[in-house]
């Protein structure tokens, strides 16, 4: 472990956080601004008849599809999703208008009073009736080998189907951004982990250029990717709305209005058969992964993309079919969250593993060991696995701690431990670090350098993080480097904040423009050093066949779970997680640890108690009394530790870290669950409802 | 919309004044400021004039004595918790309500006013035959909880009326068993919860008390099922565990909600119910 | 209605409607935005002051119940000896991400360490419980408040 880089620094934004003076966008005050209240769609499907509106007093007004300069759509990867609604409506809660006003009171006494009429339309609802319906918005497929031949000829096959549920990101800052017009400039300020993907949108719907708008994201009160592209249709909303007001607006969701309409995890139903040889190792898979993504296309396609492309986890099984649709229900568009659809694969792939094995007698880790992949093994997209996988040393490492071996034996009933083994690949997805291009600048001015970077600090450090490369790259103190406002008038565009590629993409680039800037660091008093994002040169990639290295690299990882199970009331308590991982090196551990702890109970959550059901179109949890994430009594106990393994293409030899420990906890969860209840377990959330089993005497 | 609030100076100008006024009075305010909340920076919507009486000093009390337990409307979860006269069985109940912030807000009266099926405090407060006093102008009632709720968010508090004390009457057991479900180990809103107390002596049944909550309407407590359990022994109670059961089936009628089925909460309450009986030690 | 009560050791005067909730008195009219809406139904804690050392979620505190009461938030807490001691606590700790919750957290720390200076694991994750945090897992925040209860000692 490289010492210096890996030891833990005071963060640049707790002091100032700690004192609740950390100005979110709901702190800030615009003068003479104007709130907004949107109006929405109470119906999963319909054609709009009539909006009655309330007479305005002065100083009230509406906003609608009418006062939008360009283009009524979002711009995202398919841009479908319309700015104010026109005619029609996919989903209850989808936005119809706005109205703005300086009393937040009287703009809900006049919300109250609007009325809107529907022609009520047939919906899809659920991913059974997509499928019926043959809803889909996009269909993937990728092969490898001879699938044909190996079913044909296998010793065993098995097939299984697994279903994952909705998520809600519950960031505690619920979502906000403003806008005003200052000289003719648009400003667009808020809570966002994409400033470029907002001033794309803004470029669209305004129709107007850069040089007319300044995009700069606020303090970011938690984001998970629930802020990566859903600001951008708030940012137009607002943005309209300041243009016709001549006033500075200011949105900010309640949390019930943010829950019931922002995007959500892509619930997911994941076929899979296995064609097993006669030594029982998987030698051919077909996996079919449905995600339900809504209303709304949106960046649902590279959601999807990431679960195709993670389909086989950590294992290299050489004759494949996978598949993947996405399909269109009426209900509140999915989108970005956490894992971007590789959560959903992996543990579908997992549970797989699992099972076989233990229909086999086996335990699991060695049979999933089996098959684990290694240095030069082909990828699932015929690329190839270039750095040294450390799963063997993760494995050992994690079973010593978690007394693995020992704990199996003396199994109690009802108790149990389960383990899972997970990749995640690190940086946008196939062709996306290409396209994003993204560029950084190190500006010097005298003993001082300044970041300027579109990453943005959202809780997971990167602040501290992106500083530290520099200052350890430069010799400098972490007190001399400063990192710019993320203002695009002033940071270019690095990239979004999503993919856990900051500090491996971004973080890289700043370490190659600091090695520069060393070499002129006394001969030139100010200067700067702009680098742009190049894959390394053996990268290939064909987004067409999907074929080549879908990523650069890969981060790995082991979590061993212990739960117990009320036999009476099946309720489930997980007792411990002990979790391994591989991320290069850690750049600054307690930053690490910080995202690693997160990222457990997240998972934890997505997997045991965070329902999230639809019903005819609605959410049947719509607010925190009935949607429950984890608190302090049911976050376990977590041990942690890292395995060392630097990327040479990484700064200080790091990959990547804020995905991967969500993906790995669901799966060992319901491995424990499975253990201590002898089935299989093919679906989470793992309720109790859904564990018990009818008593006969009842 | 524009209402009015009321701060009274004493328990005596608080009811003068709900005589005069049809008012909501309000004392922590921990359900009521969230059922009319309109959202950010704009106050909630109360239909009603406010009676605030959480700093009415009448109301303020808990006293412990032999017979039982007197308790002021005013007294707070938080004061219940820290009160050492105050059964562990029912320290244990009010420990899983919510979370300690909102106790130190939330009183006692306003669980019982609220009369939510889910409500924390009724199943033991149906178990242990408690009574509340309910006062006016110019009369006072005692009133057992039974009678007190009629339904989900339905009492018989007549609109000058305040519920002023509750009174719980002192019970010796020496089994007690609390079990609340909830969609997870923190603050949660409560899917089944379950109250066994039970006296034994010389192994025979001298005293036994069920209720469950969340599982119906009302809470669910039947003399009748509890009468054919005393006397009997540990064994003879096992044995007649089945028949029970089966009676309290027919009273346990459950919904399916966004926290829970019908399904679950059924089966899991008969179990729960089997697992006490069986396990009277 | 009028209302007289302390807050942040001053005595201030209102004269509004007894059921606006403290939390916008505190952010609207006092300026003072260390408090967060995060939910705005008592459940996530973000909005926590303490009332006469008390920890309360003031998103459902009418004002008509803080007559004559000392209210405290999380900026001036911070400013006392007990506040610096946890404050550097959740420092040390790594226990702040994206910041949101962690003034209700500190609320929340403090209101324990008032009343139970020598808490365990269990206690503290009981006493946290009405907060939520999206980022840290809590592992930080538990040590938090156990560096706090262990540097602090002598204060509480």
């Amino acid at each position: 472990m490289n010492k210096s880089i890996s030891t833990p620094v005071r963060r640049s934004d707790a002091q100032k956080k700690i004192r609740g003076e950390a100005a979110y966008i709901a702190d800030r005050r615009f003068e003479g601004q104007l709130y907004a209240k949107t109006l929405r769609s109470e119906r999963p499907r319909a054609r709009i008849l009539d909006i009655r509106v309330p007479e305005l007093p002065t100083g009230y007004t509406r906003v609608d599809r009418h006062d939008i300069p360009g283009l009524n759509r979002m711009r995202t990867v398919v841009s479908d999703h319309p700015i104010f609604a026109e005619d029609y409506v996919e989903y209850i809660g989808q936005p119809l208008f706005l109205l703005t006003g300086p009393d937040r009171e009287q703009l809900c006494d006049l919300a109250e009073q609007v009325r809107v009429s529907y022609a009520d339309e047939p919906g899809v609802f659920t991913l059974e009736e997509a499928e019926k319906q043959d809803t889909v918005f996009t269909d993937y497929q990728y092969r490898k080998g001879n699938v044909e031949r190996v079913f044909r000829t296998a010793d065993q096959i098995i097939e299984e189907e697994f279903r994952t549920g909705y998520q809600e990101h519950v960031y505690l800052e619920p979502q906000g951004i403003a806008a005003e017009y200052k000289n003719g400039i648009l400003y667009v300020y808020g809570s966002m982990q994409c400033p470029y993907y907002v001033r794309n949108a803004l470029l669209e719907t305004m129709a107007i250029t850069d040089k007319q708008m300044r995009v700069i994201q606020t303090v970011t009160g938690g984001a998970f990717g629930g802020k990566e592209e859903f600001p951008s249709l708030t940012a137009c909303q607002v943005a309209v709305a300041a243009k016709k007001t001549g006033k500075p607006v200011v949105m900010i969701y309640d949390r019930d209005e943010d829950i019931i309409c922002s995007t959500k995890r892509h619930p997911s139903k994941v076929r899979c058969r296995a064609a097993l040889d006669k030594r029982g190792r998987v030698r051919g898979l077909e996996m079919d992964i449905l995600l339900n993504a809504g209303a709304y296309n949106g960046l649902s396609p590279v959601v999807l993309q990431r679960a195709l492309f993670s389909a086989t986890g950590a294992y290299d099984i050489p004759h494949l079919r996978i598949r993947g649709r996405n399909y269109r229900t009426n209900m509140l568009p999915s989108g970005a969250y956490r894992g971007f659809g590789a959560p959903q694969s992996i543990f579908a792939i997992e549970m797989l593993m699992q099972q076989i094995a233990v229909k086999r007698g086996e335990d699991p880790l060695e049979y999933k060991m089996r098959h684990a992949l290694k240095r030069g093994s082909k990828t699932c997209t015929g690329g190839r696995v270039r750095e040294e996988v450390k799963l063997p040393e993760i494995v050992e490492k994690v079973k010593a701690m978690a007394q693995y071996d020992q704990k199996r034996i003396e199994k109690k009933a009802f108790s149990g431990i389960g383990a899972s083994l997970f990749i995640h690949g690190c940086g946008f997805t196939g062709r996306g670090e290409s396209d994003i291009r993204g560029k950084v600048i190190l500006s010097k001015d005298g003993d001082t350098v300044t970041l300027r970077v579109s990453s943005v600090e959202m809780g997971q450090g990167a602040e501290t993080i992106l500083r530290k490369i520099v200052a350890q790259s430069l010799d400098l103190p972490l007190e001399q480097v400063r990192y710019a406002e993320v203002d695009t008038a002033v940071v270019p565009d690095s990239g979004p904040t999503v993919a856990s590629r900051t500090t491996m993409i971004v973080g890289g680039l700043l370490q190659e423009c600091a090695k520069e800037m060393k070499t002129r660091w006394h001969a030139v008093e100010k200067f700067d050093v702009e680098k742009v994002y190049r894959h390394p040169s053996w990268l290939r990639w064909d987004d067409k066949t999907f074929q080549g290295d879908a990523y650069p690299v890969y981060s790995w990882g082991a979590n061993i779970a212990e739960v117990e199970v009320d036999p009476v009331t099946y309720e489930i308590t997980v007792k411990k997680v002990y979790a391994v991982y591989d991320v290069g090196v850690p750049v600054d551990i307690r930053t690490l640890n910080g995202q690693m702890q997160g990222g457990i109970a997240q998972g934890i959550g997505w997997a045991t108690i965070e329902v999230m059901e639809g019903e005819a179109g609605s959410l049947k949890q719509k607010n925190l009394t009935d949607y429950k994430v984890p608190t302090s009594m049911d976050a376990p106990q977590m041990e942690i530790a890292y395995v060392n393994n630097p990327y040479p293409y990484g700064p200080f030899g790091a990959k990547c870290a804020g995905e991967l420990p969500f993906v790995g906890s669901p799966p060992a969860i319901a491995a424990a669950v499975s253990d201590a209840l002898g089935h299989k377990i093919n679906h989470i959330p793992l309720t109790p409802e859904s564990l018990m089993e009818p008593d006969n005497e009842n | 919309m524009v209402t009015d609030a009321y701060r009274p100076l004493s328990l005596a100008d608080a009811l003068i004044f709900l005589a005069e006024q049809d008012c909501l009075p309000v004392a922590g305010g921990t359900d009521l400021m969230v059922q009319a909340a309109r959202g950010t920076g704009v106050r909630p919507n109360f239909e009603k004039t406010l009676l605030f009486i959480a700093h009415l000093q009448e109301l303020q009390h808990i006293h412990v004595t032999d017979t039982g337990i007197l308790i002021g409307a005013a007294a707070t979860l938080t004061a219940l918790l820290e009160h050492e006269g105050i059964p562990a069985v029912f320290k244990e109940i009010l420990k899983q309500m919510a979370a300690a912030p909102t106790r130190h807000m939330a009183t006692l009266a306003g669980n019982i006013v609220n009369a939510s099926p889910a409500g924390d405090t009724l199943p033991y407060l149906y178990a242990l035959d408690a009574e509340l006093v309910l006062r006016s102008r110019d009369r006072e009632r005692i009133l057992p909880v039974a009678d007190f709720i009629r339904g989900p968010k339905q009492t018989v508090r007549e609109k000058d009326e305040l519920l002023t004390e509750i009174r719980i009457p002192a019970e010796e057991f020496n089994i007690q068993r609390y079990r609340k479900l909830g969609q997870r180990k923190g603050m949660s809103l409560t899917k089944v919860s379950f109250l066994g107390l039970a006296r034994k002596k010389a192994g025979r049944i001298e005293d036994i008390r069920i209720a469950l909550g969340s599982v119906a309407p009302r809470i669910v407590r039947s003399r009748n099922i509890e009468e054919r359990m005393l006397g009997k022994s540990l064994t003879e109670a096992r044995t007649m565990e089945p028949l029970v059961r089966k009676d309290y089936a027919v009273l346990i009628v459950p919904i399916d909600d966004a926290r829970s089925t019908a399904q679950y909460r059924k089966q899991v309450s008969l179990r729960l119910i089997r697992d006490f009986i069986e396990n009277l030690k | 209605m009028k209302i007289d009560f302390t807050l942040n050791g001053e005595i201030k005067h209102l004269d509004m409607h007894a059921a606006t909730r403290l939390l916008d008195v505190l952010r609207e009219h006092f300026g003072l935005c260390g408090v967060k809406e995060g939910c705005g139904e008592g459940e996530c804690g973000a909005c926590m002051v303490l009332v006469d050392g008390r920890a309360m979620n003031s998103c459902m505190l009418p004002v008509g119940n803080i007559e004559g009461k000392s209210v405290q938030t999380p900026e001036a807490f911070c400013q006392s000896e007990r506040g610096r001691v946890i404050s550097e606590a959740f420092m040390e700790a790594g226990a702040v991400q994206c910041g949101f919750c962690t003034p209700g957290f500190i609320m929340a720390a403090a209101s324990l360490l008032n009343s139970n200076p020598h808490p365990d694991e269990q206690a503290i994750r009981e006493a946290l419980s009405g907060n939520l945090c999206r980022c840290t897992g809590y592992a930080s925040i538990v040590r938090a408040v156990q560096i706090a209860a262990e540097k602090g000692a002598r204060l509480w």
